[in-house]
């Protein structure tokens, strides 16, 4: 990723744009945090926000015309908040919090003619910045036409303070000035830029300020001659946050004017801008405007906190909402982006967001929700790739996944033959590698039922498509799966597949588009079911469709049709089809991150109370392994002989799933295609005795009884091992592969009982070698 | 971890000598990375002990810690 694609991506993710309140005020208040600081009743905070942006909170604050109101999200669903109003209260409550820096004195010196609120804009956003300033007015006093205003409506206090607070940052004040044409034509004549407050100085006194000012830059024709304030472009109306607007622009202008650079560049999100905020409030209750008690008082400090309270604080998220992944570490796709992109660029030291890039799931629920299609999922993917290629993948990350993938493509689970008894076929049902792992006697029922009902030959393959592989960013080993898969169908006469796992068919449809493919769903749908045997659960279940069936709907359909057929009750939750949550498999989430993988299985469950049903092998066994009760769809349509409650049906664990996997190619060749059985290497004769504890730690901690076994045949074997005479327990370690594996046993008559075991990454000079 | 030491009473016994183990320095490596640390080992074979307490803690950290330089 370089900068340019780094900038295209996090301007895609529009949780940083402007709230719509913010967007539509001319000098960009921050409502949204002025809100939550009244509403967590903390005024100082709120005061705070004003402070930030408004010139002159004590006059702004209380007159405010408020042109961001109309523009109030929660106007869609009641009143819009009185922003107005709050402010009032607050700037009426509170003593100012926050005084901004002045700046260094610069060169430069300007004139402002006029005491208006414009004007006085003008004077303090020049005077903060260091600028000579020198404001010259024929009143009495600053504040113009406001200076007509009731005390009720702004204390009179509210100008000597003002006159206070420019003085503080240098502005020279010159009230009661003799304002003649001449003494106008001495100001132009000894300041570099003179800004006119229309409000006061009208085109009688200054002829070239009749002129209408560039709208963008409120500069005159007559250089260094600048103006703005008054009344509105129809000249009727009186906005006080136009007099503010005017000031502040025109005060940026003669900056610029000053440092001689561009007056107009890159100045379109000044004043009223566009926003793409995208604020969601489906579901969000209607509320009327707080009425203050006493109208002519306005708000009390309880009033102003409860109607502040009707903020909703627009900002998106709506990936977030539902991501555990995003949830868990605090990030919305700009911040994720940018985090990825300073981890690549780290040459020499740690990479801190490798775990992070290893455990979104890739599900894409989060592209689906988008409002601009942000591919977060491919970013990841990608980023691991790029690991790979470059070596910093962390070896521990995917190696437990990609050595089950290497034993599921192993001789001892794959095969791939045509129908007993023929010798072409016309169908070949693949039930992918979990539900072989998962419930091997369900891929031999659905077999059989396949290789009765359909002509032409259905002939059967073992394997895996090589989706763990695409998930860790191994993309040669994902090519040459793919490649070798291609080889086998082609070996079969091209048979049209049928595809037990949505995984298995997103990955062929994708990369082997040359096969036909139904799945398995769609085939059962377009057959006659099974009669008699099957039995409808009695209880409503909720339906939880893979986050690999997003894209596939007509698969999605065959199933609550099939559902329909067996006499099922389902119910559907709002994070279902397109939007479905990942299990925690997804991405091999649960591996580069166990923690969080117990917790996106937990979150896919907790959508509905009811006991679940699902179509993927995984997110039913990892549901499961959640502590809810769920069920495979395919235990329903082909039940068991001993009438076992499917939804009972625990998680197997990587352990048993392994064995199912070998053990169902054996009892396959065993039952029907006759022949010399594989030979199982010496190490899986020996008889472990696993306690139910001791079994969840091997799970937890990716020991597999099979790892077990070759430790304590190598322990046998070498007669290299550790004893304590106190108890006769035994200690081996042994490394197959890469990881070194220690087992504490006890020999017994029965087998061996397996008291713990553990592994480390990091090599020792002996054990094992 | 260089220069760190697992040393601690042990009732684990070489099973082949039928030696008590005792202290001694080995090189553990990880992606390119060598450590001399101190472990418990067989006195004659070097049979050597990592205990769990040592894998599932320092270890782990470590090779964690590797990973992701």
């Amino acid at each position: 990723m370089d900068q340019l694609q780094l900038r295209a991506f996090e301007n895609r993710c529009i949780q940083e744009e402007l709230p719509f309140c913010t967007a539509a005020c001319p000098i960009h208040v921050d409502v949204r945090a002025f809100m939550a600081g009244l509403a967590e009743g903390n005024l100082r905070e709120a005061r705070k926000v004003l402070d930030r942006t408004m010139p002159f909170p004590e006059i702004v604050g209380r007159l405010c015309d408020e042109p961001c109101r109309p523009f109030c999200k929660r106007g869609e669903i009641g009143d819009p908040l009185a922003i107005s109003m709050l402010e009032r209260a607050c700037v009426g409550m509170t003593a100012p919090v926050l005084k901004l820096p002045k700046l260094p004195a610069k060169g430069g010196t300007v004139a402002v003619v006029g005491g208006g609120l414009s004007g006085m804009t003008a004077a303090l956003d020049l005077g903060r910045k260091g600028r000579k300033v020198t404001l010259v007015t024929a009143a009495e006093g600053l504040g113009g036409s406001l200076r007509s205003l009731p005390e009720t409506m702004l204390p009179r206090e509210a100008f000597p303070q003002a006159a206070a607070l420019l003085e503080g940052y240098g502005v020279t004040l010159m009230l009661a000035a003799d304002l003649t044409v001449e003494r106008i034509a001495d100001l132009i004549a000894t300041h570099d830029a003179v800004y006119f407050d229309r409000d006061e100085i009208g085109p009688q006194l200054v002829p070239q300020a009749a002129a209408q000012p560039d709208p963008l830059t409120l500069a005159l024709p007559a250089e260094g001659g600048f103006a703005g304030g008054g009344l509105g472009e129809d000249s009727s109306s009186f906005s006080v946050i136009k007099q503010v607007k005017d000031g502040r622009r025109a005060a940026l202008t003669i900056e610029r004017y000053l440092q001689k650079v561009s007056l107009t560049a890159q100045r379109d999100k000044e004043g009223v801008c566009t926003t793409r905020m995208h604020t969601v409030i489906t579901g969000m209750a209607s509320s009327a405007v707080l009425i203050p008690a006493d109208p002519a008082l306005g708000y009390t400090t309880a009033e102003a906190q409860q109607e502040a309270g009707r903020c909703i604080r627009c900002e998106c998220l709506e990936c977030v909402k539902q991501c555990v992944y995003l949830q868990e570490y605090k990030e919305y796709p700009k911040t994720l982006v940018r985090k990825i992109y300073n981890n690549q660029a780290i040459v020499q030291g740690t990479r801190n967001a490798n775990r992070m890039i290893n455990s979104c799931s890739l599900c894409g629920q989060c592209t689906v929700i988008c409002p601009h299609d942000i591919p977060v999922p491919e970013l990841c993917r990608t980023t691991r790739q790029d690991m790979v290629h470059n070596g910093h993948m962390p070896p521990s990350a995917h190696d437990f996944a990609l050595e089950d993938m290497h034993f599921s493509l192993s001789e001892s689970c794959t095969l791939a033959r045509h129908q007993p008894g023929t010798s072409a076929s016309r169908f070949l049902f693949y039930p992918g590698c979990q539900l072989a792992g998962s419930s091997p006697e369900t891929v031999v029922r659905t077999y059989r039922f396949l290789a009765g009902r359909l002509q032409g030959g259905v002939g059967l393959m073992l394997g895996c498509c090589g989706i763990p592989a695409r998930w860790a960013g191994q993309e040669p080993l994902f090519a040459e799966t793919m490649d070798r898969f291609k080889a086998d169908i082609a070996r079969l006469g091209n048979p049209t597949l049928i595809t037990a796992c949505s995984s298995c068919l997103s990955i062929f449809d994708e990369f082997c588009s040359e096969a036909e493919i139904v799945s398995l769903w769609e085939m059962l749908d377009s057959l006659e079911l099974p009669t008699g045997k099957t039995q409808a659960p009695g209880e409503t279940l909720t339906l939880h469709d893979p986050c690999t069936a997003r894209h596939q709907e007509t698969l999605r359909l065959s199933v609550r049709s099939i559902c329909g057929k067996l006499g099922m009750h389902i119910v559907e939750h709002d994070c279902n089809g397109p939007l479905a949550d990942c299990c925690g498999y997804g991405g091999l989430m649960q591996f580069a991150n166990p923690q969080l993988g117990g917790k996106a299985a937990g979150m896919k469950a907790g959508r509905s109370e009811h006991a679940g049903l699902a179509y993927c092998a995984m997110c039913r066994d990892n549901l499961a392994a959640s502590g809810h009760r769920v069920a495979h769809l395919l235990d329903y349509i082909f039940p068991v002989a001993d009438g076992q409650n499917p939804l009972a049906r625990s998680n197997p664990g990587f352990s048993r799933r392994h064995e199912n996997r070998a053990r169902l190619k054996q009892d396959l060749l065993n039952s029907l295609w006759p022949e010399a059985a594989v030979l199982q290497p010496e190490h899986r004769q020996i008889t472990l005795l696993i306690s139910r504890e001791v079994l969840d730690l091997l799970n937890s901690r990716h020991i597999l009884e099979e790892d077990v076994q070759k430790v304590i045949h190598q322990a046998n074997q070498t007669g290299r091992y550790l004893v304590n005479p106190g108890n006769g327990h035994q200690l081996a370690g042994f490394k197959p592969v890469r990881v070194t594996y220690w087992v504490e046993f006890e020999p017994t008559s029965r087998g061996y009982v397996i008291h713990n075991a553990y592994s480390h990454r990091m090599l020792l000079p002996e054990v094992g070698q | 971890m260089s220069g760190y030491s697992f040393i601690e009473a042990t009732p684990w016994q070489c099973a082949g000598c039928r030696l008590p183990l005792t202290p001694t320095t080995v090189s553990l490596t990880y992606l390119n990375s060598v450590f001399n640390v101190e472990l418990m080992a067989c006195p004659r074979c070097g049979m050597l002990l990592v205990p769990e307490s040592l894998a599932a803690g320092r270890m782990l950290e470590v090779e964690q810690l590797l990973e992701d330089k």
